[in-house]
């Protein structure tokens, strides 16, 4: 019997391959927005997971995510930078670490930051962590040489931000990948991205306050782009000057600190007291949370069309099948007239199309997979989050829920082949 | 071999007033080589179809030896059929891309009937009809000698009747009298009944007993005379 079908499935290849490449393809669509979806969701968790709690000044939560968590280019408010020594001397605190943004160098963010959250990130795959002002630690994904010297420009360049004169980087450390946004940055000292912006850190409580116009005054800089040749002119900044990470000094204002605190209850007390109105703290899980719930609306549009697609083509083999039906009415005839028992004619036009549809839901499953993999690794290459293309357990369910409707809908040309008379099938 | 007593026999289609098929009654004996004639249309088919189960009578009676086939179930009668009648038909109906070989054997893997030695005996039929290559693909062979596959095709099972209906109309004459000739041979050897819907005259005269149908009734029914004509 097996050898009948299989001689039947040849004789048939074409309509066989487009039965089978129409279940594959509306398969494959169905998967990869399943995919796709989850490994968006997972992710983007996974690349928070790193980051316990973020505290800025206020504003949008989402844009303190996107911003320190993401890096995604674009401005922050500042918060007063006395915020990080508070937070350092907190005993709750396991470490504080304070991020700036703005710079960018070849499409990769440049993010001031201390030595503390280089090694909370991941440990280093080669070279070492910066230790003067003038050196950067690259992320995996960086696409630089060791050594190589980075120019970093204000804003980005793509965007018309102008080139800092004062400052080249050199990169003496690469990390091993993290899965974060965070791959593709060169992390440079904290000090150095003030020095650049004209905001070094000043001990006397008197400079405080012209400092915090300065920071104003950055502030709309990094706004106003039109405004970008008024900082050009600043003398060289030693790149060479070691680096002095005692932030007890009143450091100037920051977009944002990346907190670890030392359990869980601290990290809500934590979240509580920084929630006022000079600072914002956020978990960004939370925060992800809530993007997924305005986004979850999105997704059921998406599985609506799928699942619409998957109906038409369900629909349309089931047209197929009873028209081949209606086609094979003497094979069937014949077989019966010959002796076939009626189960085995059952059997051979159930069989066939269980066959295609379920080489078809493979196929598509794998094909989907394939989709899924592919645009997951196009959208890593250009946030550097990794987005995990994985299967869950009820996709397995899912495809045994596909695979059933499949032997139904087989049933159905198989019971009309099942009832024909043989001798009014002959005749025809 | 089977013989066969039918009786009372009427069978009509919705709206036509003539019987497709009247017959009183008609007994076959075990073993008898029978042609049945007619025009097109006179019933030739449809006493094919009932006599083999292929198609169910509202009344009367087919007694195939003391088997009355019109009591039995669907699955029943297909597998009477498979196992008492050896059929043969103007378009042959082998499977394309089955061998020769795997044409022979289809319906009787396909009702589970496989003997022993049935492969043997496939391919000795096969020889036997004058095809020596077993594995030949049936869309490769010519009109004849597919009708040959389907005569090794219906003798497998040694069937008690071989019921054959146009087995020569669709071949040129060389091939349907070479057709004929192995029908009458082999029905011959096996002693089986054997049943011939023909227009082929030639092949007519050559069996024992001649039916004529007309109107779905028999009009004559008597011996062959041996070139009477």
């Amino acid at each position: 019997m097996i050898g009948f079908i299989l001689a039947d499935l040849r004789r048939l290849w074409a309509g066989s391959l487009v039965v089978v490449l129409l279940v594959a393809l509306a398969t494959a669509l169905g998967v990869a927005v399943t995919l796709q979806e989850r490994a968006l969701r997972l992710g983007s968790a996974r690349a928070a997971d790193k980051f316990d709690l973020v505290i800025g000044a206020p504003g949008s939560e989402t844009q303190l995510i996107l911003s320190s968590i993401f890096l995604q280019p674009s401005p922050l408010p500042l918060m007063d930078g006395t915020v990080l020594p508070r937070l350092l001397a907190d005993p709750r605190v396991a470490s504080a670490a304070p991020v700036g943004f703005g710079d960018s160098f070849g499409g990769y963010p440049v993010v001031g930051t201390s030595t503390g959250l280089v090694h909370q990130l991941e440990v280093l795959a080669e070279g070492r962590v910066f230790a003067a002002l003038g050196e950067a630690v690259a992320g995996s994904a960086v696409d630089l040489p060791i050594g190589y010297a980075v120019k970093p420009t204000h804003g980005l360049a793509e965007r018309g931000g102008h080139a800092h004169t004062e400052l080249a980087y050199r990169i003496v450390g690469r990390l091993e990948p993290t899965g974060t946004a965070w791959d593709r940055a060169i992390l440079v000292p904290m000090q150095a991205v003030w020095a650049l912006h004209g905001m070094e850190a000043e001990s006397d409580a008197d400079g405080r306050h012209d400092h915090a116009d300065d920071l104003e005054h950055d502030h709309g800089h990094s706004h106003d782009e039109a405004a970008s040749g008024a900082k050009a002119g600043h003398a060289p900044i030693d790149a060479d000057a070691a680096l002095n990470e005692d932030w007890g000094k009143v450091p100037p204002g920051l977009p944002a600190i990346l907190v670890k605190p030392k359990s869980i209850a601290d990290a809500y007390k934590l979240r509580q007291e920084y929630r006022d109105t000079e600072t914002l703290a956020v978990f960004p899980g939370e925060v992800l949370t809530n993007l997924y719930a305005t986004l979850g609306d999105a997704k059921r549009v998406l599985v609506a069309v799928t699942t619409g697609a998957q109906v038409l083509v369900a629909a349309a083999i089931l047209l197929v099948t009873i028209l081949h039906v209606g086609q094979r009415r003497r094979q069937i005839g014949a077989l019966r007239a010959f002796g076939a028992p009626r189960r085995a004619v059952f059997v051979i036009v159930w069989s066939e199309l269980f066959a295609l549809i379920a080489a078809g839901v493979l196929i598509g499953f794998s094909l989907g997979f394939g989709a899924a993999k592919f645009i997951a690794g196009y959208l890593s290459g250009e946030s550097g989050v990794a987005m995990p293309v994985v299967f869950a357990a009820g996709d397995g369910l899912l495809m045994s829920l596909i695979l059933a409707f499949a032997a139904i809908l087989a049933v159905l040309p198989a019971v009309l082949a099942y009832r024909q008379s043989p001798a009014a099938a002959l005749r025809a | 071999m089977l013989g066969l007593q039918l009786q009372g026999i009427d069978i009509r289609f919705p709206g036509l007033a003539a019987p497709a098929l009247a017959i009183e009654s008609l007994t076959l004996a075990a073993g008898s080589r029978v042609a049945l004639i007619g025009a097109s249309g006179s019933g030739k088919s449809t006493l094919i179809s009932i006599l083999t189960g292929l198609e169910r009578v509202g009344q009367g009676r087919i007694l195939w030896d003391d088997v009355d086939i019109c009591a039995l179930s669907e699955g029943r009668r297909d597998r009477w059929r498979g196992a008492n009648i050896g059929l043969v038909l103007q378009d042959f109906h082998l499977f394309p891309g089955l061998s020769a070989l795997e044409n022979v054997l289809l319906p009787a893997s396909l009702s589970g009937a496989m003997a022993r030695d049935i492969g043997a005996r496939a391919r000795d039929l096969l020889l036997r009809v004058g095809l020596t290559r077993p594995t030949q693909m049936i869309e490769t062979m010519s009109r004849g000698e597919m009708q040959r596959v389907a005569i090794a095709r219906a003798l497998l099972r040694r069937p008690g009747v071989v019921i054959a209906d146009e087995p020569t109309a669709s071949l040129d004459s060389e091939a349907g009298a070479a057709v004929g000739e192995l029908l009458l041979e082999l029905s011959r050897e096996s002693g089986c009944t054997l049943l011939v819907a023909t227009h082929d005259l030639s092949l007519a005269q050559r069996l024992d007993r001649r039916i004529r149908l007309a109107g779905g009734r028999i009009v004559d029914d008597g011996p062959v005379l041996e070139q009477a004509a």
